[in-house]
């Protein structure tokens, strides 16, 4: 076999089991060609499963030990790594269960595998500007309404069956499964802020803001906006206490006057 | 060509020892840092690493350069190379003497190569386009392999020097890899050291493995084994001053048990220091 052969066969052999590569391999004086060439199968499968486990232990821990790995095993056998970097490895799980009988039956067990790969996209994000609450002191009361913002380049916002926060959690302190997702939903933001990955649930109103402001919409906007959603009355104040919470909270990278 | 002069004793960064290392600034020399973990866009690896590279010198070490596929050179995993080291202005760069997959797949691992003249000019040709990419010369590592191929035409140590001399490359010498191959293979492993030209060696690799009565696999979890250290003493005799470090992967011991380690590096290499001055008088 040439080269390139050669690597084919292996890589066959790794990947499906492919019996062609064993004409190319020798015997040694301890083991056959085909234990030598297991050596191989299973590190590629122990080594995927290690990076799976180690971006999903509570994912791990909800399903335990023996479904978990089932998962894994299905997963590496449906999806080959085209990533240098392991950490990328485990990406595509969320979506993996979420297509694929039995676990796209498993509703909490997705959503806290999202849960997990948002804090690891949290982790590795790239780094950007944290502002302080006093650059809004450079900025006249009149241009308020006309205030847009940008948010780190880690801040991101999931809806989630409601509990899974508090499961993750509990699962995470080691206090054992929560059970019973209500059927509401309920969304989680996930930021970093000096290295630190933090995630808290945001009401209905606030992510509303939060995602008109992603999206470009002003201050003046954002509080319409909750107004036509009859929010309350008090809008301004609401809608200003939430820009507190993202200040104070480090997720806020950008602020500009739209004129 | 004059090979890079030592920079000492270092140890693989991992993140488990982080915090030692930032609050105690060990004796240590310098770190060696796997490439790929800090290929990432941001985060507290990356600001970690700019703490540690204020006060030691670092090298870096790739894991998925694939330099002998014979898949086409992954240019968008150079980049990324090449603008990390001009962030971090390493020592020198390595990766392996092997290749993790075809067809856009990596399989993780540090896959072996039938040693024939087409693998000798094909690896070849892709160090120099590396090198001439980053713009420097690079080291490569032989690998720790399970498998021998029927194709081979030459011992891997033969394919290594010529690999050396044709490609202009540096080389990293893993001793627990030379090692746990002779067994693998039955090879002496001093014809291994002897067969390397030593002015091509810039670094060298110390590490534990895991012994399964059959073959031993290169592990990283356990310590260095005393025949690992004797090769060692013997690679000292022949490459003479050359950075050498310990690297730990797995079922991590107490910071100072890698420590211990690196101290024993020192001695045996401090020792045939003496022995050779007192040979010379």
């Amino acid at each position: 076999m040439n080269l390139a052969t050669l690597q084919n066969a292996f890589q066959s052999g790794v990947l499906f089991g492919d019996p062609a590569i064993s004409r190319s391999i020798l015997d040694s004086r301890r083991l056959n060609r085909a234990a030598r060439f297991k050596i191989y199968f299973d590190a590629y499968r122990f080594r995927l499963a290690e990076f799976l486990s180690n971006d999903y232990p509570v994912v791990r821990s909800f399903l335990g030990d023996e479904r978990f790995g089932l998962l894994v095993e299905a997963y590496i056998e449906a999806t080959p790594s085209r990533y240098p970097n392991a950490r990328e490895y485990g990406r595509r799980l969320p979506d993996f269960m979420r297509l694929t009988a039995p676990w796209s039956e498993g509703g909490d067990a997705i959503d806290l595998a999202r849960f997990e790969r948002a804090l690891s996209d949290a982790f590795d994000a790239a780094d950007g500007p944290i502002l302080a609450i006093g650059r809004l002191a450079d900025i006249s009361v009149e241009d308020w309404p006309h205030l847009a913002f940008g948010f780190h380049p880690s801040a991101a916002t999931l809806d989630l069956a409601a509990g899974t926060e508090q499961c993750y959690a509990s699962l995470s302190a080691n206090k054992g499964r929560e059970h019973g997702s209500r059927p509401d939903r309920e969304t989680i933001l996930v930021w970093r802020n000096d290295g630190q990955v933090f995630h808290r649930a945001v009401e209905a109103d606030e992510r509303l803001a939060y995602l008109g402001a992603c999206g470009g919409k002003t201050f003046g906007d954002i509080c319409t906006l909750l107004e036509f959603q009859n929010a309350g009355e008090k809008i301004i104040d609401r809608v200003a206490s939430f820009l507190a919470d993202w200040f104070r909270d480090g997720l806020v990278s950008r602020v500009s006057v739209v004129v | 060509m004059e090979r890079p002069s030592s920079i000492g004793f270092g140890l693989g960064l991992r993140p488990q020892y982080y915090r030692e290392i930032l609050e105690g600034k060990p004796r240590v020399d310098w770190f060696e840092v796997i490439s790929e973990n800090f290929m990432v866009p941001g985060g507290q690896p990356l600001a970690i690493l700019e703490r540690i590279r204020n006060d030691y010198p670092i090298v870096m070490h790739g894991v998925s350069m694939s330099i002998a596929s014979t898949a086409p050179l992954d240019r968008d995993y150079l980049a990324a190379l090449k603008a990390l080291a001009e962030r971090f202005q390493p020592e020198w760069i390595s990766d392996h003497l092997c290749w993790t997959g075809v067809h856009g797949v990596n399989l993780h691992d540090l896959l072996p190569i039938p040693y024939t003249a087409e693998a000798l000019d094909h690896v070849t040709d892709r160090i120099r386009r590396v090198q001439d990419f980053l713009g420097r010369r690079i080291a490569i590592e032989n690998v720790s392999s399970y498998v021998t191929f029927a194709e081979s035409e030459m011992d891997e140590w033969t394919f290594v020097r010529e690999l050396c001399e044709r490609a202009d490359c540096w080389l990293l010498f893993d001793v627990n890899n030379v090692f746990v191959s002779s067994f693998n293979h039955d090879f002496d492993p001093l014809k291994f050291i002897d067969a390397v030209p030593p002015d091509r060696v810039i670094q060298i690799h110390l590490a534990g493995h895991s012994d399964h009565g059959t073959h031993k696999i290169d592990t990283h979890d356990q310590p260095v084994t005393g025949d690992v250290w004797s090769l060692y003493a013997k690679v000292c005799r022949r490459f003479g001053d050359v950075s050498a470090m310990i690297e730990r992967d797995d079922n991590f011991p107490p910071f100072e048990d890698i420590l211990a380690e690196l101290e024993q590096a020192r001695m045996v290499h401090g020792e045939d220091r003496s022995r050779q001055r007192e040979s010379a008088a």
